[in-house]
């Protein structure tokens, strides 16, 4: 753009650059209207149909669909080969620390419904997952959900703490019995910006606390933003196998969710990206592995 | 996500892990000799910053361990940073069976004592190397003599990518250049246009 133009009056360019039209010495009117028609947009307008029909008018609006950038400019990698890659990066790291991580890339609209949901992986990537029930202490919720695995149950003794500031907890579901005095106690300030504040909505609010503590204890929460989901997908000990059958449950779970969107949507998996929490990003190209893979019990453990 | 054109450029650079220092294969089951066994795991510690000749000890983990994973997968390597600055920067290294015709040598004369390495099993024998005041070149001669490592021969394809690297760096700097100039041009107009509406005091 800059180039564009530079032998014209200053107000000449002025008008181009902001109508982002081809040079047309011509269609530039004399200097002292181009004046007069710096600001105003109707005039622009005008000016454009000077310029005659055949010129598209140029689109502001960003396009329907997200941007996808062409695969074959991509290398792809094999699951073990892209294994080696980032278990050679994360090398020395703590155990605990770091994870792989996955990024799926989705074609899709950019208004629309996006994918939300929960997994559970065949192999737990999470060691712990502390949560809280907020239900009626001594009811039979309240037992259930402590044989479940919740940390934190009850109703007085969880306000309690979350107004002294001591949020112990990754998790927060409630029962439909406790949620008048979960609005009384008036939490939303500190429990909503930490995304832990139960709503119906959020499907927090539920009946059976005792089987959603079990499912959230080995369950991943996901979600589509600007078309791609990005989670957690296992420990940096696993092995191939196990990396497949995590990535598998979470490509299937994925593609249910799509399909089991309205009818006219149309979404799909456009690239699958894994990485880890130190380590760089590796598009995957669906195999395996390769015959110059090492083997997989290699790539197990730390 | 970002430009595919980007990604792949700096996954290019990150890739380096192929070649360069550090890059050789430990003696495994099937090349282990009496002179060199096989090598099962390495244990490196050292104190996180570089006061007292640690400094070595963590390029070496940074720069070459990565590398020696890589071609080296099956073999366990751990890494303890601890804040002790007076304590000791070692790389200890388990043999299986017996220790090299050459560790001990290496290893010298009063061993250095790590109490975060594990203790080698039954079937193992750990020799240390003293990291103190070493450059990560001069560690990694050290490891290469004492376990006998064998250099990987970089292929066809890695020095292309390495050749291809270099001329984008060498390219780089007239690049930077040019996208100044189109910027600076760009702006200049823009403040020019803004001083001619009067929006901007005129300099």
């Amino acid at each position: 753009m800059s180039s564009f133009g530079a032998g014209m009056p200053t107000v000449a360019r002025g008008i181009l650059s902001s109508a982002r039209l081809p040079l047309r010495e011509k269609s530039i009117v004399p200097t002292l209207a181009g004046l007069q028609q710096v600001r105003g947009l109707k005039n622009q307008k005008k000016d454009k149909g000077k310029k005659g029909k055949s010129e598209a008018k140029p689109s502001r609006r960003a396009p329907l669909e997200f941007r996808q950038g062409n695969l074959k400019d991509l290398t792809q990698y094999t699951l073990c080969d892209a294994m080696r890659f980032i278990r050679a990066i994360e090398v020395g790291r703590e155990r605990t620390v770091s994870k792989y991580e996955v990024a799926i890339r989705m074609r899709t609209r950019r208004d629309g419904p996006v994918i939300r949901n929960m997994i559970r992986f065949p192999h737990a990537v999470q060691t712990e997952s502390r949560i809280c029930v907020i239900c009626p202490p001594g009811s039979k919720q309240a037992k259930d959900a402590l044989a479940a695995g919740a940390v934190l149950v009850g109703e007085e003794e969880v306000f309690a703490a979350v107004k002294a500031g001591k949020i112990e907890f990754d998790r927060c579901l409630a029962h439909p019995d406790s949620l008048p005095a979960l609005n009384k106690a008036a939490l939303g300030r500190i429990l909503g910006p930490r995304g832990l504040m139960p709503s119906v909505k959020t499907g927090t609010v539920v009946e059976d606390v005792a089987s959603r503590v079990e499912m959230l204890r080995g369950g991943t929460i996901y979600r589509e933003r600007d078309a791609t989901i990005r989670l957690p997908i296992g420990q940096l000990g696993f092995s191939p196998e196990q990396l497949r059958d995590n990535l598998r449950t979470t490509i299937e779970s994925i593609k249910k969710d799509a399909a089991g969107l309205n009818d006219r949507i149309n979404k799909e998996i456009y690239e699958v990206v894994l990485s880890s929490t130190h380590g760089p990003g590796f598009s995957l190209n669906g195999e395996f592995k390769t015959d110059d893979s090492p083997e997989t019990s290699a790539l197990t453990g730390l | 996500m970002v430009n595919f054109f980007k990604r792949m450029r700096k996954l290019n650079t990150i890739l380096e892990v192929r070649t360069g220092v550090g890059a050789a294969l430990f003696p495994n089951a099937a090349t282990a000799t009496k002179e060199f066994p096989t090598v099962t795991r390495l244990h490196l510690t050292y104190a996180r910053k570089i006061y007292g000749g640690h400094q070595g000890a963590r390029h070496f983990w940074r720069r070459a361990l990565p590398r020696l994973k890589y071609h080296n997968p099956s073999v366990a390597m751990t890494v303890k940073p601890t804040d002790e600055q007076d304590g000791p920067a070692v790389l200890t290294v388990y043999y299986a069976e017996r220790l090299s015709s050459t560790a001990p040598g290496i290893a010298g004369s009063k061993p250095v004592v790590d109490k975060y390495a594990p203790a080698p099993d039954a079937n193992e024998k750990s020799a240390v190397i003293d990291l103190k005041n070493l450059t990560f070149e001069e560690i990694w001669r050290r490891v290469q003599a004492s376990t006998g490592a064998k250099d990987f021969v970089a292929t066809a394809d890695d020095e292309a990518n390495a050749k291809n690297l270099a001329d984008i760096s060498a390219r780089a700097p007239g690049d930077r250049q040019r996208i100044k100039a189109i910027r600076q041009a760009k702006k200049d107009q823009e403040r020019m246009l803004a001083e001619a509406r009067g929006e901007v005091e005129k300099q």
